[in-house]
């Protein structure tokens, strides 16, 4: 055990020096310990990440580690809380310079961060309350992706419409988006709730949709239907399909994916708006936020990253078929002006 | 009424000689129990939420239990060999991956897709029935071995990402094939029956699936044969049975089932979803397992796969339209399978006991 270990950190030692080797030089005028961005090693420990949300993320934590010229460093404890804790340590022994822990539980990370933080470590969390002020918080503000959606549905539809609402409790992020709904029913009297469901059994659009034709048919009269999760926003758009209710009803989501964006477009489509905050814009916001830190800076105790409203209409207008259009047609899409440090270069786009 | 009880007893596949024993209130129970349950929670439903009873509302049971049902049906023909296919759930959502990648990545039609789908899932078969007979693998820990298999291999093409049109593939292609018209037709067509597109295409293919499993299990010389392996292996092999091709047998028929509920779930949700199916395993094995209950028959029958389905799709119609919340409703889906199991294993045995 003790020679395994030994060798594995001497094979990844090795690794490292030969990453450092190769690692683009990059420009001098970084601050340290950047002037030298090739011998800075970050890891990132994540607790989930089958999914597209979570692919897209990595894939924006290595553009900018990349863009910065860090030697990242991926650990993937594929939803074992413990073992999370254990990748906290590991990679303490392996002398990163930060840390990113992307989600977890508090319970079991606590102690994990604090354990880095004691080892000279700078580290942030994504989406994980770790409880400690040292450690800066990066969130996608699920709550204005709740707000910003009603807003929308508002716009359109007035203030006086009944609504099905798709909402599983429990779920940290849907719970925040719940709270959104709340406060937006509480100020507007004339918004009446006429049924709640949601799943999560997967796949959970196929399922969604089955419950979904179900409170159709036993509630003729919803002519709005916030479904804060794109997976149900799919269910509840095949189930109005299948209903052929697509002109009486519209659907408000949150998230948005290359899939969805040929499901809103496709013609007559209920599925009006959806509000998202990019995956691999967290992700790299997470990284700049981490280096940040290491340079001595300060990028707050609550990195926000805001949401977007993306209606099917703009999608339309431009003819947006997959996310990178989208980006490009969405400036504010693709990038968000959130710990951006004139040093820091930004990925290429 | 003797006579017709006779004749329907027949039809729905049960021994004459079950029909023929004394009828005493407990052997009504067994035998009608379940289906009277049944009925009466259709009335209930009926009187409770509105909206309840209509040929929308029975079209959308069905609908909604069909992609299960299938794969119930399949997992039926692997119980009656007295086996077990823990990789049904996974098998039909890597023909939903492949359908996916078949037309969205390598740009071919609905023929292929549906082809190709079929293919992978008789091969899924065919190694799960040859490690089985062949490598002496147990059955439960093959299929499973199976189920992670295929959970991680349909990831491996995408690197972990969903399949839709104009997604950026690893190597920064950018995908411009579509689902087929023609394959979407599977999922989302509806026939004309009384009503203006009524009747699911996904409706219609359960239908004549389960009427396909039944002719096959209690008509056939091949099904009885099945059923002997699954009562006593050795003896249907000492009377000559060919016990390990009825077997792979079995578990290719339950992975092609499994792959067309693949089929109709990528043709109804029109994209390559990343889902592991473990859902749809346990949805479709509680189905089995009720189904054990319908009419008394105490062992897996096609008859009572379907209507178990059917009985989990009343049940979740019904609660979903009085808004009950989600957990309540796999509650009940639990308490309806203990309650088929005591139907089965309590009841019966009291039945059998007495009788012999």
């Amino acid at each position: 055990m003790k020679l395994t270990r030994r060798l594995t950190l001497g094979l990844a030692g090795g690794i490292a020096a030969l990453a450092a080797g190769i690692a683009p030089v990059m420009a001098a005028e970084m601050p340290a310990p950047f002037d030298n961005a090739g011998e800075v090693k970050i890891a990132l420990v994540r607790y989930l990440s089958t999914g597209d949300f979570f692919q897209a993320y990595l894939s924006g934590v290595e553009s900018q580690a990349a863009a910065i010229g860090v030697d990242l460093r991926v650990f993937d404890s594929r939803q074992d809380a413990a073992l999370q804790a254990d990748m906290v340590d590991q990679a303490i022994a392996l002398g990163v310079d930060g840390i990113i822990i992307q989600h977890g539980l508090t319970e079991a990370m606590q102690d994990a961060a604090q354990r880095a933080l004691d080892a000279g470590i700078k580290v942030v969390a994504f989406d994980v309350d770790v409880e400690n002020p040292a450690i800066p918080q990066i969130e996608q503000s699920d709550y204005l992706l709740g707000k910003l959606a009603l807003e929308q549905a508002i716009k359109d539809n007035g203030d006086t419409w009944d609504a099905g609402y798709v909402y599983v409790a429990g779920i940290a992020p849907l719970d925040r988006r719940d709270v959104a709904w709340q406060d937006v029913k509480a100020a507007n009297p004339g918004i009446r709730e006429l049924a709640m469901f949601g799943t999560l059994d997967n796949p959970i659009a196929n399922s969604v949709a089955n419950q979904a034709r179900s409170v159709l048919q036993a509630n003729p009269g919803i002519t709005v239907v916030f479904a804060p999760y794109d997976e149900f926003a799919k269910g509840v758009k095949i189930a109005v399909d299948e209903a052929g209710m697509t002109d009486q009803v519209d659907i408000y989501s949150a998230d948005v994916s290359t899939a969805d964006i040929a499901a809103m477009r496709e013609p007559g489509s209920a599925w009006v708006a959806t509000v998202a905050t990019n995956p691999s814009v967290v992700g790299e916001v997470s990284v700049r936020s981490l280096a940040m830190l290491l340079a001595g800076e300060d990028p707050g105790p609550n990195v926000v990253v805001p949401p977007t409203l993306i209606t099917q209409a703009f999608l339309n207008d431009n003819g947006i078929t997959n996310m990178e259009e989208l980006s490009a047609k969405m400036p504010q899409f693709a990038h968000a002006d959130v710990s951006v440090p004139a040093w820091i270069p930004l990925p290429a786009r | 009424m003797t006579t017709q009880d006779d004749t329907k007893a027949h039809a729905q596949g049960d021994h004459p000689a079950k029909v023929a024993a004394k009828r005493t209130p407990v052997d009504l129970a067994i035998r009608y129990g379940f289906l009277s349950l049944m009925a009466g929670l259709i009335l209930f439903f009926s009187v409770a939420s509105e909206g309840f009873v209509s040929p929308y509302s029975a079209v959308f049971i069905f609908q909604s239990v069909a992609i299960t049902g299938i794969l119930a049906l399949g997992v039926t023909f692997t119980l009656v060999v007295d086996g077990f296919d823990l990789s049904i759930g996974s098998t039909a959502t890597s023909a939903l991956m492949l359908s996916a990648y078949v037309m969205v990545v390598l740009e071919m039609g609905a023929v292929a897709a549906v082809l190709a789908c079929l293919v992978m899932g008789a091969l899924v078969g065919l190694v799960n029935g040859l490690l089985i007979v062949k490598m002496k693998v147990p059955d439960l820990l093959a299929t499973l071995g199976m189920m992670f298999l295929l959970i991680g291999l349909q990831r491996i093409p995408t690197e972990g990402r969903s399949i839709a049109t104009g997604m950026k593939m690893p190597n920064g292609e950018t995908t411009v094939g579509k689902f087929s018209p023609d394959f979407l037709w599977l999922g989302r067509h509806r026939f004309d029956f009384f009503i203006d597109n009524l009747i699911p295409v996904s409706v219609l293919i359960l239908l004549g699936v389960a009427v396909l499993c039944w002719v096959f299990l209690e008509l056939t010389r091949h099904g009885r044969l099945m059923y002997a392996i699954g009562s006593n292996q050795r003896a249907a092999a000492l009377a000559g049975t060919n016990v390990n091709r009825y077997k792979i047998l079995a578990y290719m028929i339950s992975g092609v089932l499994a792959s067309v509920g693949g089929i109709l779930l990528a043709a109804r949700l029109g994209r390559g979803d990343l889902a592991s199916g473990n859902n749809l395993l346990l949805d479709s094995v509680a189905a089995a397992l009720i189904g054990f209950a319908v009419l008394g028959a105490a062992k897996p029958n096609a008859f009572g796969t379907a209507v178990g389905a059917l009985f989990v799709g009343v049940l979740l119609q019904g609660l979903t339209m009085m808004n009950a919340p989600y957990y309540t409703q796999d509650f009940v889906k639990g308490s309806v399978l203990v309650v088929a199991l005591v139907f089965t294993f309590a009841l019966t045995g009291r039945r059998r006991g007495s009788n012999h």
